[in-house]
């Protein structure tokens, strides 16, 4: 398993994951944060979160489809496979975390969009509120 | 598995979980959901003089899947939600945030004054016992319901306040 990466590289990283993923309408993307939890020392009140982020190999070619015939890609597909680790201290969870949700933002672009409608609705009701105040 | 019908409900239930197990994690799995069972076998590998009529591009852009997990792997206790909007993609990881911090049901700052009082009757329950999570996740649904019927109760008034408006 390779080294975990900084926050800096992780982010890099993750934001082509989902570009890619994103751009090719299929595969996935999965992101696990677990703390970890060291039975040694057990003062630190808070652990350090773990953070992974992988494609679970769902970016190498269907096999079932033509396209992807060539046997050579059998080795190729498994070596492909994303997989990209990071610690977390307690201290920096706040900032990792706006950072994060940017990253991800930006790069979910395959879900819905915010529709018009909500929008507009949104407006007035504010606008009312002004009013009220 | 249970789905949670609002992000509010299963992130409450997740603060309850990690409190209670802080070894549990949580998955975030962002999908392009598989298409249904392709039936164009032999049609793409004769190749291509007539393109238009083997690529029909698809009318709708697929859209993606955001799932959340809670999993504790030691009661096999697991809390799920899932979106496709991409509105809250920005509030769930914040509150993901917040929870690896170790926030509890109120520090979550998810607001609202019914919902906040429904955490706190949910987290008494846990105090209480913590064997029923079942129990409070059926609450939890219950409180949603109630929420959402408000909620619908209020966009009601307005659609009136609209056509009073309209009239004038």
């Amino acid at each position: 398993m390779p080294a975990h990466l900084g926050h800096e590289e992780f982010f890099t990283s993750l934001t082509t994951l989902l570009n890619n993923t994103s751009q090719r309408t299929r595969g996935s993307v999965y992101l696990t944060q677990k703390p970890l939890l060291n039975t040694t020392t057990e003062s630190a009140s808070q652990p350090s979160i773990l953070i992974r982020a992988t494609d679970g190999n769902t970016n190498a070619p269907n096999p079932r489809t033509a396209e992807a015939k060539k046997k050579v890609s059998k080795s190729g597909s498994a070596a492909s496979k994303v997989k990209i680790s990071t610690v977390v201290s307690p201290d920096d969870l706040e900032a990792f975390y706006a950072r994060y949700a940017e990253v991800c933002k930006a790069g979910m672009t395959g879900l819905k969009k915010r529709d018009r409608k909500k929008g507009k609705a949104k407006g007035k009701k504010e606008g009312g509120k002004v009013i009220k105040g | 598995m249970p789905y949670l019908p609002t992000s509010q409900s299963y992130l409450e239930q997740s603060s309850l979980l990690l409190q209670a197990y802080p070894d549990t994690r949580i998955t975030t799995k962002y999908t392009f959901p598989r298409t249904s069972t392709s039936t164009k076998p032999s049609s793409s590998t004769t190749q291509s003089q007539q393109p238009t009529s083997t690529e029909e591009t698809e009318p709708k852009p697929r859209i993606a899947v955001l799932e959340l997990k809670t999993y504790h792997p030691g009661s096999g206790i697991c809390l799920k939600y899932r979106t496709n909007k991409g509105a809250e993609v920005g509030r769930l990881i914040t509150s993901l945030g917040k929870l690896a911090a170790g926030a509890d049901v109120e520090g979550l700052g998810l607001g609202n004054n019914p919902t906040t009082a429904a955490g706190g009757g949910a987290a008494g329950d846990v105090e209480m016992g913590d064997a029923p999570t079942a129990a409070a996740t059926a609450e939890g649904q219950t409180v949603a319901g109630e929420g959402g019927n408000t909620g619908a109760a209020g966009k009601g008034g307005k659609g009136k306040k609209k056509g009073g408006k309209g009239k004038r």
